[in-house]
């Protein structure tokens, strides 16, 4: 497949390994986080970093939009699908994240209306053919899935769908990148770009990473050649006493990004003052919600939502992981009380949670071997 | 959970990935803002065009939860 096959071979593959390695000074180690859950899955599916020198580690950063969801907002929303006459529609990895007394998807077996979409447009269709029910869509997601809803939510209206309404968990990239960046157990060299997040935000919101923190940054794809060509770029840039915005992923990332989709987001959400990230806790104008204007579809206003706050399991380090500061076999309950069939943490639910990404291919309990 | 891949299943979840799928234009709905589109496995969906517009049948996009975020790969 076009555009597929050519960023997967093995050949080009060795070759870019060996520029690497020509590029790592021996005794220094470093620190390279993909800020994408897209990459963290990409990278143990091909086996990326057994390409790697031994001294160049990879981070995996807080881009996974299931594994960010705090518990609280799950129980929010187990509440709304209980709701009178409620269909709750998700996305599918989000039925399975644990809130305090079980997931959406215990919820329905308790009789709850919760369907699987995959797209806002979907739950839209649904409450177009039950016009005697509510229809409650959870949107998740970074800015790669915020337009969908955004469009989603102004199509409602043009055709005056009034038992639609969305319980909005949106977030943003950048606020979570520079609460990392200030936090002070976390060393990084550089950071991986996220591919789709960029194709709608662009470039340019990157650029305060290596202004004001001195870090590489090159955006990429999600092809393994994609992936090795980042690292050799910030790796490249390291070595030249570099630092700036590179973007690898060109053939679908153009530099600002897509507008309209950045209108349409501006017009149908605004920031939310704070918002709780799973492991990271409150962070100032990360989240959105629905802006006034677009009021009637916000299940937040239109139903009572409890908010409610929940602790993580004190067993659960899905913080750190997230954080990038253990790996997540290191983690107390990796692979034995936490496994993805019954997950304790979200890092475990969503196949590009760095835990399940481990799990899936086989990283129990090991550093990675020397090649 | 399913083996319709054009929903989410327990493998691998396109939405919550933030996964971009290439899709080609099959046909257009330019009143509704909406196109059907074929992936290359042969699956068919409704998506949203605003974002790429104008599109022609043909065209590829890459589709993420519903709507086409970009235009396919340029060379």
């Amino acid at each position: 497949m076009k555009y597929v096959d050519e960023f997967r071979d093995a050949e080009l593959g060795r070759a870019l390994a060996g520029e690497i390695l020509s590029l790592v000074e021996p005794g220094r180690h470093y620190k390279v986080m993909e800020v994408c859950g897209g990459h963290t899955h990409s990278i143990y599916k091909y086996g990326v970093d057994d390409l790697l020198p031994a001294n160049v580690e990879l981070v995996h950063g807080p881009g996974c939009p299931v594994c960010v969801v705090p518990m609280g907002r799950v129980d929010d929303g187990i509440a709304l699908a209980h709701g009178e006459g409620v269909i709750f529609t998700c996305f599918g990895d989000m039925m399975r994240v644990p809130g305090s007394d079980g997931s959406l998807l215990d919820a329905k077996a308790d009789g709850a209306d919760v369907r699987m979409v995959y797209s806002p447009l979907d739950a839209l269709r649904i409450a177009k053919q039950n016009p005697d029910r509510e229809v409650v869509f959870f949107a998740i997601g970074f800015e790669t899935t915020a337009p969908s809803t955004a469009l989603t939510l102004k199509r409602a209206r043009a055709e005056g769908v009034e038992n639609f309404s969305c319980m909005c968990s949106h977030v943003t990239i950048v606020p979570p990148l520079r609460a990392l960046l200030e936090s002070p157990d976390l060393r990084l060299d550089g950071f991986i770009g996220p591919g789709h997040v960029s194709t709608i935000v662009g470039a340019r919101p990157f650029e305060f990473i290596p202004a004001d923190y001195g870090k590489p940054v090159a955006i990429a794809g999600f092809e393994p050649l994609d992936i090795l060509q980042a690292i050799l770029i910030i790796l490249r840039q390291l070595a030249q006493g570099r630092c700036e915005v590179e973007n690898q992923y060109k053939r679908v990332v153009p530099y600002e990004g897509n507008l309209r989709a950045l209108e349409v987001m501006a017009e149908v959400f605004e920031l939310r003052p704070h918002f709780e990230w799973r492991g990271l806790g409150f962070i100032s104008h990360s989240g959105l919600r629905i802006s006034p204007t677009y009021a009637e579809f916000d299940a937040e206003r239109r139903f009572s939502v409890p908010g409610v706050r929940v602790a993580d399991p004190k067993a659960c380090q899905c913080g750190e992981v997230l954080k990038g500061v253990i790996k997540p076999w290191e983690c107390k309950v990796f692979g034995t009380a936490c496994t993805p069939e019954r997950p304790i943490g979200t890092c475990m639910v969503s196949s590009e949670g760095a835990c399940a990404a481990y799990y899936n291919y086989g990283r129990f309990a090991r550093e990675r071997e020397v090649v | 959970m399913t083996d319709n891949p054009m929903v989410c299943g327990t493998d691998h979840c396109i939405t919550c990935g933030d996964d971009a799928d290439p899709m080609t234009v099959l046909a257009l709905d330019s009143v509704r803002g909406l196109a059907l589109c074929v992936a290359e496995d042969g699956r068919r969906m409704s998506v949203e065009t605003a974002l790429v517009e104008p599109l022609e049948v043909g065209d590829v996009v890459l589709v993420h939860a519903g709507a086409a975020i970009a235009r396919g790969a340029a060379a």
